[in-house]
C-alpha cells in the first residue's frame, strides 16, 4: 500500500485511475489545479505522484520542475496527451521519473506505478536467485535446480530485470523499455514470442511455471516454490 | 479599352514601340547629318578651287567668272568680278555679298542675283578673293540643291517614321492582345481552381517559352495538391473504415452478449474481446496521430549521434525469435566502420524494425530475410531484403502512403500504416526510403542516409531554438535512470 496523489484536471480520468489504483490498494490524494497539487506535493509525504502534463493554473511540468528544485524527490509519473516524441523528453528533463501518453491502458499506469515505487532488488548483487531459478550475471550463466539453462545475452537481461522485481506485474511496454532499451510500442505478440521463447527454456517438461501471463497486462516472475 | 491600356504587356508593347521609333530617329537624323555635310563639304571645295583657279590669273578672271556661270544649266552658278570700289566688272551677281570674307573658303551668305535678266535676293554660298589691283571674285553656288536634299530626307524621314510608328504599334497591340488572352485563359482557369475544381488545368501551348513553362509548373504544383487533397480524404476514410469494422464487431459482440450470456465467465470473455478490439482500434489512431506528429512537428529533441549498426543488429535480433517461428531465415550483414548518423535512435529502430517486420510477415516459410548496413557512393543505406512475393512496380509509390496494402496485404493482419511511419521518420531524418530490385527476388527496402550534408546543423538549429526546462536532475531519456 502506497500514498499516491494524483494531480489531473479531468474529473473523469481522475475517477477511473483514482477507481483502479484504490482496487490495487493504494491510497490516492486528488488535486485538480496546478497550484493545488503544487501545496498538496509540497505539504504532505507522498511515495508517488501522478501528474497531468496540463493542468488550469500551473502548468504540469512547471509543477514538478518547482518541485525538484525545492529538493522534493518524491517518484513522478507524468501523463499527457501531447505527441510523445519530444514531450517524453521533456518531461524527463523537468524532473519525471517515468512518461506515460494518454490514452493509456489503466493497468500500464499501475505497473508502472509500482515500478516507481519498488526499488529492485539489490542492483549490486550479481547472482539473483527466485525459488528454483538461479542466474549468474558475470558469468551470464543461468540454472534451473540442478539443470543448466543455455541462455541468450538478451534472455538473461530479460530474466534479470523480472528477477529483480519477482512478483511484481510488469507490462510489455515496460519490458521493452527496459531490456530492449529502445521507447516505442512494439506488437505486443513480439514480446510475447521471446518470452515464450525464454518460457520453454526454463520451464522443461514437468517443471512448474516460473512466469506467468497476467491476462491483459504483462508478465510476472514468481517463485516456483 | 481601359482594362488593355492599364495591362502591363500593353504599357509593355507601348514602351518597345516608342523605342523603336527612338531608333528609327537616331538613325534617320545621323544619316541626315552626314549627307548634309557631305554635300555641303563637296561644294565648298568645288567653290574653294574654283575661285582660286580665276584669281590665279587676273587676266582671265572675267572669262573664269563667265565660264563659271556658263556651265551651269539650272541657273545655281553665280559670280562676279568686282572693281575697287565695288562695281561690278562681270558676271551675274549684284554687288559682292555683305560680310563676305575676301578668303577664298565658302560661306553662305545672302545676295542679290541676275537670274534671267531679273534681279532676285537669294540665299547663295560664295567664296571671294581679292586680285592684287583691289578688285575682287567671287564664285557662288545656290544653296536649292542641298536645302533640296535635306528637305528630301527630311521628307523621307516623316514618311518612314509614320509607318514605323504604326508597325510597331501595331505589332506591340498584337503581342499585347496575344499575351493578354493567354493570361485571360490562365486567370479563368486559376479563377475555376480558387472556386474549388481542382481538376482544372492551365492552357499550355506547344511553344515551350517562358508562359508555357510556368502553366506546366503551375499544373503539377495542382498536380501535387490534388494528389495530397486525394491522400488527405481517402486516409479521412480509410481511418474511419478501419474504426468502424471492430467498432461494429464489438457492437454486436456487445449486443449479443447483453441478450445471451448467463455466466460470469461468459461476460469476462465477451469484455476481453471488446478490450482487444478496442485496443487495436486506439494502436490504429495512436500511430496516425503519431505519423502527423513526425511529418509535421519537426521533432528534433530525441536527436543525437546514433550508431547504425548497433540499431539494425538489435532489431534483427528483435525479430529473430518471430522469423524462427516462421521458420524463416533472418541473416544480418554489418559492414564494419559506419560511423554514427544523426538521428532519434528510437525513431530509427522503429523504422528498421517495421520494415524487418514486414519483411517476415511477407515472406513464405522456408524464406529468408537480410537485414543490412552498408556504405554506398552517396551514404550510408540500411537494406531489407527477402524471399517474397515483392512488391508489383506498378504499387510501388503507393506502399508508403497511410493506409495503402497491396492486395496480398489485406490477407494479413496489419492496418497500412507501418511504411507511412517509416517514410514519415525517413523524411525527418533527410533520409531517403526506396525499394529496389532484390538480388532475393523479393522486395528490397533501401533506406539511404546522406553523408555530411546539413541536416545535422538543422536539427541542432531547432533544438537551440527552443528554450527547454534547465532540469534540476540529469535524467537519462532513455529512462534507464528509473529506480
Amino acid at each position: 500500500m502506497a500514498r499516491l496523489l494524483l494531480i489531473e484536471d479531468d474529473a473523469e480520468t481522475a475517477r477511473e485511475v483514482h477507481g483502479d489504483l484504490c482496487g490495487r490498494g493504494h491510497v490516492i490524494g486528488w488535486a485538480s489545479t496546478g497550484p493545488e497539487g503544487a501545496a498538496c506535493a509540497r505539504d504532505e509525504a507522498w511515495d508517488a505522484i501522478i501528474l497531468d502534463r496540463m493542468l488550469p493554473g500551473l502548468d504540469g511540468l512547471s509543477v514538478l520542475q518547482d518541485l525538484r528544485r525545492a529538493g522534493n524527490r518524491t517518484p513522478a509519473l507524468v501523463l499527457s496527451t501531447l505527441g510523445d516524441v519530444d514531450e517524453r523528453i521533456r518531461g524527463l528533463r523537468a524532473g519525471g521519473d517515468d512518461y506515460l501518453a494518454k490514452p493509456f491502458v489503466l493497468a500500464e499506469l499501475a505497473a508502472r506505478i509500482e515500478a516507481l515505487l519498488r526499488r529492485p532488488v539489490d542492483t549490486r548483487e550479481t547472482i539473483l536467485r527466485v525459488g528454483s531459478l538461479e542466474i549468474d550475471l558475470i558469468g551470464g550463466t543461468g540454472r534451473r535446480g540442478a539443470r543448466d539453462l543455455d541462455l541468450l545475452p538478451r534472455e538473461l537481461k530479460l530474466l534479470e530485470y523480472l528477477m529483480r522485481r519477482p512478483g511484481q506485474v510488469v507490462t510489455r511496454t515496460l519490458l521493452f523499455e527496459e531490456v530492449w532499451n529502445y521507447r516505442f510500442t512494439p506488437k505486443s505478440n513480439l514480446i510475447d514470442v521471446h518470452l515464450g521463447r525464454l518460457r520453454r527454456k526454463l520451464e522443461a517438461e514437468g517443471e512448474p511455471s516460473l512466469i506467468h501471463n497476467v491476462r491483459g497486462i504483462g508478465f510476472t516472475l514468481a517463485p516456483d516454490d | 479599352m481601359t482594362d488593355l491600356l492599364r495591362s502591363t504587356t500593353f504599357r509593355w508593347a507601348l514602351g518597345i514601340a516608342i523605342w523603336s521609333v527612338l531608333l528609327v530617329l537616331a538613325t534617320y537624323s545621323f544619316v541626315y547629318w552626314q549627307t548634309a555635310a557631305y554635300l555641303r563639304e563637296e561644294l565648298a571645295e568645288t567653290l574653294r578651287l574654283e575661285v582660286r583657279a580665276a584669281a590665279a590669273d587676273p587676266a582671265a578672271t572675267a572669262m573664269r567668272v563667265e565660264t563659271w556661270i556658263a556651265t551651269d544649266l539650272h541657273a545655281t552658278h553665280f559670280g562676279g568680278l568686282f572693281g575697287p570700289e565695288g562695281e561690278r566688272r562681270s558676271g551675274n551677281l549684284g554687288a559682292v555679298p555683305d560680310g563676305l570674307a575676301r578668303d577664298g573658303d565658302a560661306h553662305r551668305v545672302s545676295a542679290n542675283v541676275d537670274i534671267a535678266g531679273r534681279a532676285l535676293r537669294d540665299e547663295i554660298w560664295a567664296a571671294a578673293l581679292a586680285l592684287p589691283d583691289g578688285s575682287t571674285v567671287v564664285i557662288a553656288h545656290d544653296t536649292d540643291e542641298i536645302d533640296r536634299v535635306q528637305a528630301t530626307t527630311l521628307r523621307a524621314l516623316g514618311l518612314g517614321l509614320m509607318p514605323t510608328l504604326a508597325l510597331s504599334g501595331l505589332g506591340g497591340l498584337l503581342l499585347a492582345g496575344r499575351a493578354r488572352r493567354r493570361l485571360a485563359a490562365t486567370e479563368a482557369a486559376v479563377a475555376q481552381v480558387m472556386r474549388g475544381d481542382l481538376r482544372k488545368r492551365l492552357p499550355v501551348g506547344g511553344g515551350n517559352d517562358e508562359f508555357d513553362r510556368l502553366a506546366g509548373n503551375v499544373n503539377r504544383m495542382l498536380d501535387e495538391i490534388e494528389r495530397l487533397l486525394g491522400e488527405v480524404s481517402s486516409v479521412g476514410d480509410a481511418v474511419a473504415h478501419d474504426l468502424r469494422t471492430p467498432l461494429t464487431r464489438l457492437r454486436a459482440r456487445l449486443e449479443r452478449t447483453r441478450e445471451q450470456a448467463n455466466s460470469v465467465a461468459e461476460f469476462r470473455e465477451a469484455v476481453d474481446q471488446g478490450l482487444a478490439w478496442i485496443d487495436q482500434t486506439l494502436a490504429m489512431v495512436t500511430a496516425v496521430l503519431r505519423i502527423g506528429e513526425i511529418e509535421h512537428g519537426r521533432r528534433f529533441a530525441g536527436f543525437a549521434l546514433v550508431d547504425l549498426a548497433e540499431v539494425v543488429r538489435e532489431a534483427a535480433e528483435f525479430f529473430e525469435p518471430v522469423a524462427e517461428d516462421k521458420a524463416v531465415s533472418l541473416d544480418v550483414a554489418v559492414e564494419g566502420g559506419i560511423p554514427p548518423v544523426e538521428g532519434d535512435r528510437d525513431l530509427l529502430f522503429e523504422t528498421v524494425s517495421n520494415l524487418v517486420d514486414n519483411a517476415v510477415k511477407f515472406t513464405p516459410p522456408g524464406g529468408r530475410v537480410r537485414v543490412g548496413l552498408a556504405r554506398e557512393e552517396k551514404g550510408v543505406v540500411i537494406l531489407v531484403e527477402d524471399t517474397g512475393p515483392g512488391i508489383p512496380p506498378a504499387e510501388r509509390d503507393q506502399v508508403f502512403q497511410r493506409f495503402y496494402r497491396t492486395e496480398r496485404a489485406r490477407q494479413t493482419p496489419g492496418n497500412g500504416l507501418g511504411l507511412g511511419l517509416v517514410a514519415a521518420i525517413a523524411k525527418l531524418h533527410g533520409f531517403t526510403v526506396d525499394l529496389r530490385a532484390s538480388p532475393y527476388g523479393g522486395a528490397c527496402f533501401a533506406v539511404l542516409c546522406p553523408q555530411g550534408e546539413a541536416k545535422g546543423r538543422e536539427w541542432a538549429r531547432g533544438f537551440a531554438g527552443r528554450p527547454l526546462p534547465t532540469p534540476d536532475v540529469a535524467p537519462d531519456p532513455r529512462g534507464g535512470t528509473r529506480p
